[in-house]
Order: structure tokens, then sequence, then C-alpha cells
């Protein structure tokens, strides 16, 4: 048989063949080398559970360590199942027994991932001054029975310890050996990773690539690869969606009206009550707000509705408190209402009238918008505001008391943070321990801090609903906060991919499946 | 008294005629009194006030009430561009005028000066020319936090080297001239030549490059507040404008177009005007368009 060709020839087959390729649906995720790309607010700074911060310092080790339980998606209910756990039960209320899965293996020839582990992940970070103690608060020791089996001592009964504690931030899972051998803690270089995707690439502030681990033996993850695109600005993520740049992205809320309109082709929209939590934080240690009269005036200026309307396009109510409706122990009100004469009055019993603050508020549009509002609001009372944007590593200094002095004088700043399941997980910022930390507030009461106690350990329900009320009224009162709402939660992401979010709004990628 | 004619006097005659008869000068005259006249007149003309909210009337498009529509906060666009007018050209007149002063001065002070201040001004100039613009700019504001007075700052801090080696060039090539050299010869004092002689020559072409880099500064003004960096909300820049407007582009694209519009004709009127200048005070052109 005679065959040849020529270059037009070739090339008409060629593209005759890569056509009819990308038009085989199967073939879709082919095209992308079966890669989940995913984009994200900001850039990683830690990945070590000790010392992680947000977004992305939580996701990484989601997919490059394992936890002993794993949540599934916020939308489901937050249902936990075990992870690194094949077994996991408890022997009575104080004692947690686990066993490993067989097969879970360090990189970098440490070995297995063992129970002693478990218990150096858990012990470093009970009693230290990692944001993420408060975990395992409750954590006695943890008791190593073998290489593959252990029991978890709790001081003293605390149900919630298996969904606070061990799917994210400091339940990841490290590497005894590997982590003293970094010196006993790591920022941006894991110094042995055990899950379902290895860290492989890091643009910084672009992009960064995780690989399939090929030695990986738990169920295998949907995607070869996953790619998370460091993208800021809200408006430029849904116009790089649109564009193919990702398969999902968060989208701002004010984009909630035009997306529902039209959406873009082949794209699906999550939208559901988020657990973010959004309030103003009053600094009662800045020397202009030591008053508490001042506090208060700022309190009764503050107009929610307009920063909902304006911010939020009225998609969400005003938030009571940082307890989330959702969770059945919200206050029914807040105790403080508009009020611009009070307001007014108070200043000047406080001889504060001629009052100028600053307001820190990240640079999103969001942000932005509610601080402007408030800005507003508050010049109605004659308090001048001086709205300062800060960009996202220096807006975590703020009231970061290793980042120097600042912040105890720092007064105003817009603040919200990702939420958890249990009412503690949201409560626990506000603790004594936490100043300078993330109580940025300066809040120091006793009494709270006597009710966080009890409702760790407390398991009637009205019991604990009653102590968080109380909670957040002790907060109102001080002066310290005003709260604004919980964010809903928007996304889009291609309508053949099946996201699963966690209790924190952020993505678990190693449990994305293909639709 | 004189005592020597100064020869390039009386090509200054006629600027006013001779820019009018050139349409692009013409056309951006007219542009920059325009905004020259909004920017004084903002209190008078501006039919609201531009930081009043109204949320609940957010995004309108333009219409009888709100000629250039609303923003993400309701408040009127068209009043926030009458004053944010005030604002760009209030930073960019203040900015480059306090530098063109300053560049005056110092590089007058350079070619005429004795040869040790010139050679330790020009090494002045020169460092701070061979700072890139935005880099320098970030670095100030990082430094002093944003606000108008550091934009106003970083202006003329970037802008004040190149006016003054313009100056100096000039003052160094006419101090050479004949008739300075007439006039020092017959004991004229350094301040009389410097002011009568000197001053009145090298002002010209001083003029024309402010008058080209005021577009330049609006646009750097428009951009720093653009990445938060400039002017603080809620004043109503222009590019605080375009920002707000960037973040609802597609809820409400009127909102950046209003603000894109005169940031555009702007820096068109002033790039005309100072082109026409050019064509006018260059004796080379004015040779051109003069026969």
């Amino acid at each position: 048989m005679h065959w040849s060709t020529d270059r037009r020839g070739f090339l008409k087959t060629a593209g005759a063949s890569l056509a009819a390729a990308a038009a085989l649906p199967r073939f879709a995720w082919a095209a992308e080398g079966t890669t989940l790309r995913l984009r994200v607010m900001s850039d990683f700074q830690v990945l070590d559970p000790f010392g992680i911060i947000g977004e992305l310092d939580d996701i990484i080790p989601r997919c490059t360590n394992v936890t002993l339980v794993r949540l599934g998606d916020m939308r489901e209910g937050n249902q936990w199942r075990p992870w690194a756990a094949e077994k996991i039960e408890w022997l009575d209320d104080t004692r947690l027994a686990f066993t490993l899965r067989d097969g879970l293996k360090w990189t970098g020839d440490f070995g297995p991932v063992t129970a002693a582990d478990v218990k150096f992940s858990f012990e470093r970070i009970a009693g230290s001054d990692s944001a993420w103690a408060y975990q395992f608060e409750k954590l006695k020791e943890v008791e190593v029975i073998d290489d593959r089996n252990g029991v978890i001592h709790l001081t003293e009964p605390f149900a919630p310890f298996l969904i606070i504690a061990l799917p994210y931030y400091g339940g990841h899972i490290v590497s005894q050996k590997a982590v003293e051998a970094a010196g006993g803690s790591y920022t941006t270089e894991i110094p042995a990773q055990c899950g379902p995707y290895l860290f492989d690439t890091w643009e910084q502030n672009q992009k960064v690539t995780l690989k399939a681990n090929p030695d990986w033996t738990g169920e295998k993850p949907a995607f070869e690869r996953v790619e998370f695109y460091i993208v800021t600005d809200d408006q430029a993520a849904q116009l790089a969606y649109e564009a193919d740049a990702y398969d999902f992205t968060r989208v701002a809320v004010g984009a909630a009206a035009q997306l529902k309109g039209a959406m873009p082709d082949g794209a699906a929209l999550i939208e559901a009550p988020g657990t973010r939590y959004a309030w103003l934080t009053i600094n009662m240690n800045a020397e202009p707000l030591k008053d508490i009269r001042v506090r208060q005036a700022i309190q009764h200026a503050y107009d929610g509705q307009a920063v909902l309307d304006g911010a939020y396009d009225g998609l969400v109510a005003r938030s009571t408190g940082v307890v989330p409706p959702t969770s059945g122990y919200a206050r029914a009100q807040n105790l403080i209402a508009r009020d611009v004469e009070k307001a007014k009055a108070l200043l000047a019993e406080a001889g504060s009238e001629a009052l100028e603050l600053n307001l820190y508020a990240l640079t999103d549009g969001t942000s932005q918008t509610i601080a402007q509002i408030i800005q507003a609001n508050l010049a109605e009372a004659g308090i001048t505001i001086n709205i300062q944007p800060v960009e996202d590593a220096a807006y975590w200094a703020l009231g970061d008391k290793t980042a120097g002095e600042s912040y105890k004088s720092v007064e105003l700043v817009l603040m919200n943070f990702a939420g958890g399941i249990d009412p503690t997980e949201n409560l626990v910022w506000f603790r004594p321990d936490q100043i300078g930390i993330y109580n940025w507030s300066f809040f120091d009461n006793a009494e709270f801090e006597g009710l966080y106690q009890a409702s760790t350990t407390e398991q009637d329900t009205e019991k604990r609903r009653a102590m968080f009320n109380k909670m957040e009224d002790l907060m109102e009162q001080s002066g310290g906060f005003i709260f604004i709402c919980f964010e809903p939660y928007l996304a889009l992401h291609d309508a053949d991919l099946v996201p699963v979010i966690l209790a924190d709004g952020h993505p678990d990628p190693v449990a994305f499946r293909k639709a | 008294m004189s005592f020597v004619v100064d020869p390039a006097l009386p090509a200054r005659r006629g600027i006013g005629r001779a820019l009018l008869a050139d349409p692009m000068g013409l056309a951006g005259l007219v542009i920059v009194v325009t905004f020259v006249a909004m920017a004084l007149l903002a209190p008078w003309i501006a039919p609201y006030d531009p930081i009043a909210l109204d949320v609940k009337a957010k995004f309108l498009t333009p219409s009888a009430a709100h000629w250039a529509g609303t923003d993400h906060l309701g408040r009127d666009l068209l009043s926030r561009i009458i004053w944010g007018a005030r604002l760009a050209l209030g930073i960019a007149i203040t900015s480059v005028g306090i530098a063109g002063v300053i560049g005056l001065v110092l590089g007058l002070v350079a070619g005429y000066g004795p040869r040790w201040l010139d050679s330790g001004l020009v090494l002045v100039f020169d460092s701070l020319s061979s700072l890139p613009m935005i880099f320098f700019a970030l670095a100030v504001i990082t430094v002093l936090g944003p606000g108008t007075l550091t934009l106003i700052l970083v202006i003329v801090l970037v802008s004040f080297p190149a006016y003054a080696r313009l100056i100096r060039t000039q003052t160094l090539t006419l101090a050479g001239a004949d008739y300075i050299l007439a006039e020092r010869a017959m004991g004229a004092r350094p301040g009389r030549i410097i002011f009568r002689h000197l001053l009145p020559n090298v002002v010209g072409p001083l003029v024309i490059l402010i008058c080209m880099d005021i577009p330049v500064v609006i646009m750097l003004e428009a951009g720093l507040s653009y990445l938060n960096l400039g002017v603080k909300p809620p004043s109503p820049s222009w590019g605080n404008i375009l920002a707000e407007g960037y973040t609802s582009l597609r809820q409400a694209p009127h909102v950046v177009i209003v603000a894109g519009v005169p940031l555009v004709l702007a820096t068109l009127g002033f790039t005309f005007l100072g082109e026409g200048l050019r064509d006018v005070l260059d004796p080379r052109g004015a040779g051109r368009r003069w026969a």
C-alpha cells in the first residue's frame, strides 16, 4: 500500500482529529490534563499547621497532609468521616481511640505516619501560643499504643472535640522526625508530606501547583493536578473565570443579581448561607477609645441597614453576634440600635466632639464599601473617619503583638473571620488570651471567659444557648464590637464539577469530583 | 534701563493669537478652560453633595435627576466628576507648580552658579531621575501613608529634576550668548542677568514642559488613587471613581465610562495645549508657523 501526504494534508488531518477529540465530552477534562483549577484570594504564608493563618495556608495542608477525620460539605451539614483514621471512637466521655490506616507514608524516607506523629502534632500546639491552641485546650495527652493505635485523653468531657480539633487547622498531622529535623517548625517548605497531593511549584502571588502523590494509598482524588490561581480582586476573578482561566472561584456578593440574570455558559452558581462573620472592631485600648461612652457613641451612630443594602445588596440580615443563625444558638437581636442624637450626646459627655479615628479595611470592594458607609454614618455624629486601605499581609499584622506595638493603638478595624461548626469556634477569638493575636478589641472579660469554659462542657442545648447569648451581650456591652452580618457564600464553578466547601468557607480540593 | 536688547523677547509677541490660530491648541485651550472653570465653580454647579450617600439609589443609570447616574453608594456621579476636576487639577497644578518653581531656581543656580555647585546639583537631579517613578511613588507612599499631601510630595520629587535639568541646559546655553557676555562686560550684577535676561528666556520651555506634564500627573494621581494609594475616600478623585466603578463593571458600566471620559478629555486637553504652546514658543516651530 502506498501512503503519502503533504504538509497541507497533514495539517488538515491533524486539525480534524483534534477538533473531533475536543468535541467528545469525556475529553473535556483530558484536554486540561485532569487538572483542577481553583482561584484563591491570597497567597499562602505558612504551611506548618502550628502557624497557618488563612485561606491557602489551610487548603494546601488539606491536600498534602492528613487529618484523623475530614468534614463534608457545609451545605450538607458538615458530616464528618474518618480520614487518616481507619477507626475512631469514643471509649468514654474523655477518651477517644483511633487506629491509623495502613499504608500512610511520609515523603523523604520519614517512614509511615504513626500514632507518635499524631501525639507530636497535637501536643506541640496544645498550650502553645499557636492561634490553634484552642482546638486542643481540653487535650490532656495522646497515648501511643503502637505505631497505628493511640488514645486521645481529654481533661474533661468535650463532645465537639472531634469536629473542632481534628478536621483542619491544627488538626493536620505532621511528621515528628521531619519537623524536628527542620528545627521544630517550618514555613513554606513542607519537610515531609503525606496526602493525596504533593506540593509541586509555587509562583509567588501568582500560582501554586500540587501534583498527585504516587504513594498515596487512600481513595484517589478525581484530579491529577490542582492549580491555585491567586487573584485578589473579585471582579478580575470573575472575568478570568468567564475566560476559562479556572474552574472554581468565589464571587463578590454584588455580582449575584447579574449572575442570576445571565450565567456564563456551562457554569453553576453556589449561593449558600455563609459561616464567615463580619464585624467592626473597636479597640478599647486605643487612647481615643478608652472611654466607653465614645465606643458606645460609635455603636449608636452605626447604620446597619445601610451597610447591608449598600455592601450586600440586602441579601443578608444584620448579625446579632458571631454565632451563626444556622447554628440555632444565635441571639434574637442586638442591644444597641441606631440613634445619632444619642451618639452625639455621648460624645459631648465624654468631651470627644472633634473625634478623628482611623478605620483599617482590606482593599477589596466589599470592605471598602462598608468602610465608606461607616465613614458617612459616623460623620453624622461628628466623628471623622480616615479610611486606611490595607493589603492582606499588612492587614494581619495590625493586631499581631509579634509585629510590634501597633496592636495596642490600632483604632477601628473592619474584620471578618471564617466560622466553624460549634459556636465556641467563633467565640474563642475574643477570649483574653487572644489579645494581640485575633482579639483586636482588647476585650478582656472574666465573665465571658467563665461562660466560654462552661459552654465547652455543658451538654444541654438550652443552657448552651443562654451562655452564648450572654457572651455576645457582654461583647456588645463592652463597646468593642459592632456586628455586621454573616456574609453569604457565593461561588461560580463549572457545571460538570462537584465542589466541596468546608465549614470555614474554603474548598476541599481533595473531595472535588467530576459530575 | 537695559544695557542690551534681548533678541529672544520679540518672539513672544502674539502668543495668544498664534495659539488661537492653531486648531489643536485652540481645542486644548477650550478643554482646559472648561475643566478649570468646572473646578473653580464646583460648589455652585455640582447638583448634589459629592459624598452624600443614598444606598437605596445605587447604580441609577443617567436620568433627568442624575445626569451621569449614581455610583455603588448612590452618590451623584456628575457631582463627583465636577468635584473630582477640582481635586485632579488642584493636585496636578499645585504639584507641578511647586516642582516648576523648585526646578527653575535650582536649574538657574546650577547653570549660572559655580562649577562645584553645578556638579553637586546635577548629581542630585540624576540620582532622583534614575528612580523609576512608580516604584519611587510606591516607596514614599509606603513610608508616609497614602493621602493628598503625600501624593503632591511624590509628584514634586519625581518632577522637579527634569525641570531643573531643562532650565540648567537653557541657562548654560544663554550664559554664553553675546548679549549676556556684553551685559557682564558692562558690569551687570548676576541678579540682574538672571532675572532680567535668563529667567524670561528659560521660562517658556518650562511652561511647555509643565503643561505637557499635567496630564501625566493627572493620570498618576488617578492611577495611585485607583490602587488605593492616592486620595483617600470619600474624596471624589477620578481614580477612586474608576476603581469603585471597576468593582461593579458588569452591573453598572456607566460608572467607569463616566469616570473615564473626563480623564481622557483632560489628558487630551492639556496635551493639545502643551503642543500648541510648544509650536508657538519653540523658536524653530515659531519660524515654521510664522513664516
